[in-house]
């Protein structure tokens, strides 16, 4: 018995072995909605990726605070007259071992990402980047070498596009773009890059510190060799992965943390706390939450919903108002256009794309009799007056997505006699699984910049795009869009510009979509810390001009 | 003996032959996209799909599966989860958090709560068997996740001796507050059998006639007492000890652990259901689960043989 006694005293003093360290004062500490899915950049696809990737490697590119490219490794560039040859300039920056950044760097990273043929790999072709033969590659099996990308010499880096893009400077700060060390990569295990501090290299301004695939807590470092080390006032950055929100709250509260995000329902809470609301930041985050319609006679009662006014009904009889006001909670923005606002400016007259939200007031907006006139003209249409559709929505997608279902529900039932909205949760990938097999009547969905033009929002509309979930198709969008992307608008901005309002136009018109709200993102930022900057496309978070004072 | 393990062995891999078999199967039939991608076309998700070999027949697939996993060790890579890093590495890892914090549970639940269980029972109807009974309740009735936020408030918030979130640096310092917290449940089920089991046995007949053959003390309760008590306890210990390393799921994912339980949800609930993590942890619970039962089994052949006389009765 005492020897029982004595092993169990001894096995609770071992498990009591505490310790007062206080860990690394000056590291931030930042929570991440989930965990890190890779930091191999051909293969990231989340943001908490992206935003860890952007880190610790520089792209030829960065975001300034307001998002436009300014100059990274890539010290200067040309363009050629007719826009389709970019020339960048390399500055003398060396990757964490020590070797210097070349363009060679970059012309692996590229032809790998053509290669793999991943997620991001489409911002190569000729939707996005325009970048030369990257179609050909990736969709009829050409030649990776035959991608349009030389290095000229060590410092010269040469793209040829198939057709000018406005935007291609401010495409190379996404983390698809960056590069990638060639010796390193072939020395390692296949499978291993970016799986720990050993299997990853650094050219930015942090090293990776801590981590291994799945953690729930990283660290990166300040990168002494980083061409800008001077500029770079964090020791290091502490990421912790937080399941809860109220579990992130206390973390803040308490020390443990110092930026953390909040929950709509926790905002509230937030802003009647003196010293909490002081800490409290709204950022736009670029998401558009919309509702889809399936078009097609398989769905909703033989394809009801492909009736224009009835889809404009529906989406005239939502207050999006109420919505974001009541139970979104955390800032986000009421939402009346298919490209939403704070995220796309022109580059000429530096207005927001969407800026004027009254634009399709006569299409889109809580107007119960509105929606009535186009309830009956539909309902004449299509001879019916009762309908029954689901809508359907992901149960982990967010605290509000279920709430922002139900009251949608209530809303819509409540101004249009005759519909039933039958609501049906499920987790994300059955969402998307039953739209991209076009198995649902409503659903609702969103989507976020990948980046900083209004096509990434308008290029989904077109006939055939794999994010078509309604399946509707309009000749004279389709040619619209081509026009703006490798047709008649493309050397000239402003009739771009001018071009794409127009097909945002036909969406809106039609109700292609409905679109609800632009999701804010709410942080909570530690007393002293400064220069954190977030942005809505691209890297959500940056933390090169952060300092903890 | 050896043809009762025997058996036993052979009966454990029969089952977990079965659940591999089922569980590929309800993967492959269950909703969801093993590639969830709303930036791939058709083309790329069908590439991946090749790539994987999605597009076999089953038992192809089976076939190859098992193939990898039996003379590879290999479970393949993930569809959707953590890309960059093969399965079998992201797991370990994994395993490796909670089988420590789960192992330490499950010796500081069972030592306590079979110290706590025979006090009791010797001291029936005193304090300290009245303690047992309302610690018993208490361990029982709240969620361990629970005793997981009163510790992290008051050692890590409040007084900061121990870390708020999981440190893999600081395992030990960080393991404190998990481990007790999800310890709790196991010792008050154990301290509640043992104290029952004990006082059911200290009240038989082939006790009392021990005693009045002079045997008491320490030897009469390890001889006797605790060893008849035990199979009960075996019993109940065995599932218990599956849950604890296989990780409190809310635990994990409140402290912040990288570990199987929190990977498990993941695999699922995340972005897409990834096909190999859900069967190689399937794979892994399941192979735990049997692994136990049949020590348990085993045990009680050691404990009592009439169990094994039994057995082999059967066999005849």
């Amino acid at each position: 018995m005492r020897k029982l006694l004595a092993m169990v005293v001894a096995l609770v003093m071992l498990c009591s072995v505490t310790s007062f360290a206080a860990g690394e004062e000056t590291y931030l500490g930042v929570m991440l909605l989930t965990n890190v899915m890779s930091l191999d950049t051909h293969l990231a696809t989340d943001g908490e990726s992206f935003e860890v990737i952007a880190d610790c490697i520089d792209g030829l590119t960065q975001m300034d605070a307001e998002g436009a490219a300014i100059p990274a490794l890539a010290e200067s560039w040309d363009i050629s007259e007719d826009g389709t040859v970019y020339t960048f300039h390399l500055r003398d920056a060396v990757w964490s071992n020590g070797t210097p950044v070349t363009a060679a760097d970059f012309v692996f990273a590229w032809r790998r990402i053509v290669t793999l043929n991943g997620e991001y790999a489409y911002m190569f072709d000729t939707s996005v980047g325009c970048v030369k033969n990257a179609d050909s590659i990736l969709y009829d099996g050409a030649d990776p070498a035959t991608l349009g990308v030389t290095a000229i010499d060590d410092k010269t880096l040469q793209v040829e596009l198939e057709v000018p893009v406005s935007f291609f400077p401010s495409l190379m700060y996404f983390p698809t773009f960056y590069p990638i060390n060639e010796a390193f990569y072939t020395s390692l295990e296949e499978g291993s890059y970016g799986t720990s501090p050993e299997t990853f290299l650094s050219n930015g301004a942090f090293v990776l510190e801590e981590y291994n695939p799945g953690t729930a807590s990283l660290k990166v470092k300040k990168n002494d060799l980083y061409y800008a080390a001077d500029s770079i006032k964090l020791a290091g950055i502490r990421y912790q992965v937080v399941g809860s929100s109220d579990n992130a709250l206390t973390a803040y509260k308490t020390g443990a943390l110092d930026v953390v995000s909040v929950s709509g329902s926790q905002v509230a809470a937030v802003k009647k706390d003196a010293e909490l609301s002081a800490s409290l930041k709204v950022t736009g985050a670029g998401y558009l939450w919309y509702l889809s319609f399936s078009q097609t006679e398989k769905n909703a009662q033989g394809g009801m919903l492909a009736n224009a006014n009835l889809r404009l009904a529906i989406s005239n009889a939502i207050d999006r108002e109420a919505l974001v006001e009541d139970y979104v909670l955390d800032g986000s923005l009421d939402t009346y256009t298919a490209v939403p606002p704070q995220f796309a400016a022109s580059a000429t007259t530096g207005e927001d794309f969407s800026a004027d939200q009254d634009r399709f007031a006569d299409y889109c907006g809580y107007d119960p009799d509105k929606a009535l006139e186009y309830f009956e003209a539909a309902c004449e249409e299509l001879g019916v007056t009762t309908f029954t559709f689901t809508m359907i929505y992901g149960s982990n997608e967010g605290d509000e997505v279920a709430k922002v279902a139900q009251v949608i529900k209530a809303q819509i039932e409540e101004v249009l006699p005759g519909v039933t909205i039958n609501l049906q949760s499920m987790l994300k990938a059955e969402r998307l699984d039953k739209m991209q097999n076009d198995n649902y009547d409503i659903a609702l969905t969103r989507w976020g910049p990948d980046y900083a033009d209004p096509m990434t929002y308008l290029g989904m509309w077109i006939t055939n795009n794999a994010n078509n979930y309604g399946f509707w198709s309009n000749a004279e969008y389709d040619q619209l869009i081509r026009d703006c992307t490798t047709g008649a608008y493309i050397t000239d901005y402003d009739a771009r510009w001018e071009a794409l309002l127009a097909a945002e136009t036909l969406v809106m018109q039609e109700a292609v979509i409905a679109p609800l709200y632009t999701k804010a993102s709410a942080n909570l930022i530690a007393a002293g810390v400064t220069g954190i900057e977030f942005h809505p496309v691209a890297l959500n978070r940056v933390y090169k001009n952060a300092e903890i004072k | 003996m050896l043809k009762y393990i025997l058996k036993r062995v052979g009966l454990a891999l029969l089952t977990l032959f079965v659940i591999v078999l089922l569980l590929f199967i309800l993967v492959r039939i269950m909703p969801g996209n093993p590639f969830p991608s709303e930036r791939m076309n058709d083309q790329q998700i069908a590439m991946k799909r090749a790539e994987m070999g999605l597009d076999d027949p089953m038992f192809v697939q089976f076939g190859r599966y098992l193939y990898k996993l039996l003379i590879h060790g290999d479970f393949g890579n993930g569809t959707s989860l953590y890309y960059g890093a093969p399965i079998g590495s992201v797991m370990t890892t994994c395993i490796k958090n909670s089988f420590r914090i789960g192992g330490m549970a499950v010796l500081l639940g069972s030592f306590v709560g079979l110290l706590l269980g025979i006090c009791a029972a010797l001291n029936r109807g005193k304090f300290l068997d009245g303690f047992c009974t309302v610690f018993s309740i208490l361990g029982v009735c709240v969620p361990s996740y629970v005793f997981l936020i009163f510790l992290q408030y008051n050692l890590a918030s409040q007084t900061k001796l121990l870390p708020y979130f999981f440190d893999e640096a600081r395992f030990m310092q960080s393991s404190v507050i998990p481990v007790i917290s999800m310890s709790l449940f196991t010792m008050s089920t154990i301290a509640r059998f043992t104290r029952n089991e004990m006082v059911d046995v200290i009240d038989s007949d082939y006790v009392h006639l021990a005693e009045a053959k002079g045997m008491y003390g320490s030897r009469l309760i390890t001889k006797h007492v605790l060893r008849n008590a035990l199979i009960p306890i075996v019993t109940v210990l065995a599932p218990l000890i599956v849950d604890l390393l296989t990780g409190a799921l809310v635990v994990e994912k409140i402290y912040g652990i990288n570990g199987i339980g929190k990977l498990m949800v993941d695999s699922i609930a995340g972005e897409g259901v990834d096909y190999n993590y859900v069967l190689a942890l399937g794979i892994l619970y399941s192979s735990l689960y049997i692994g136990i039962m049949m020590v348990v089994d085993i045990l009680y052949g050691v404990l009592d043989p009439r169990i094994r006389v039994s057995a082999k009765g059967g066999d005849r």
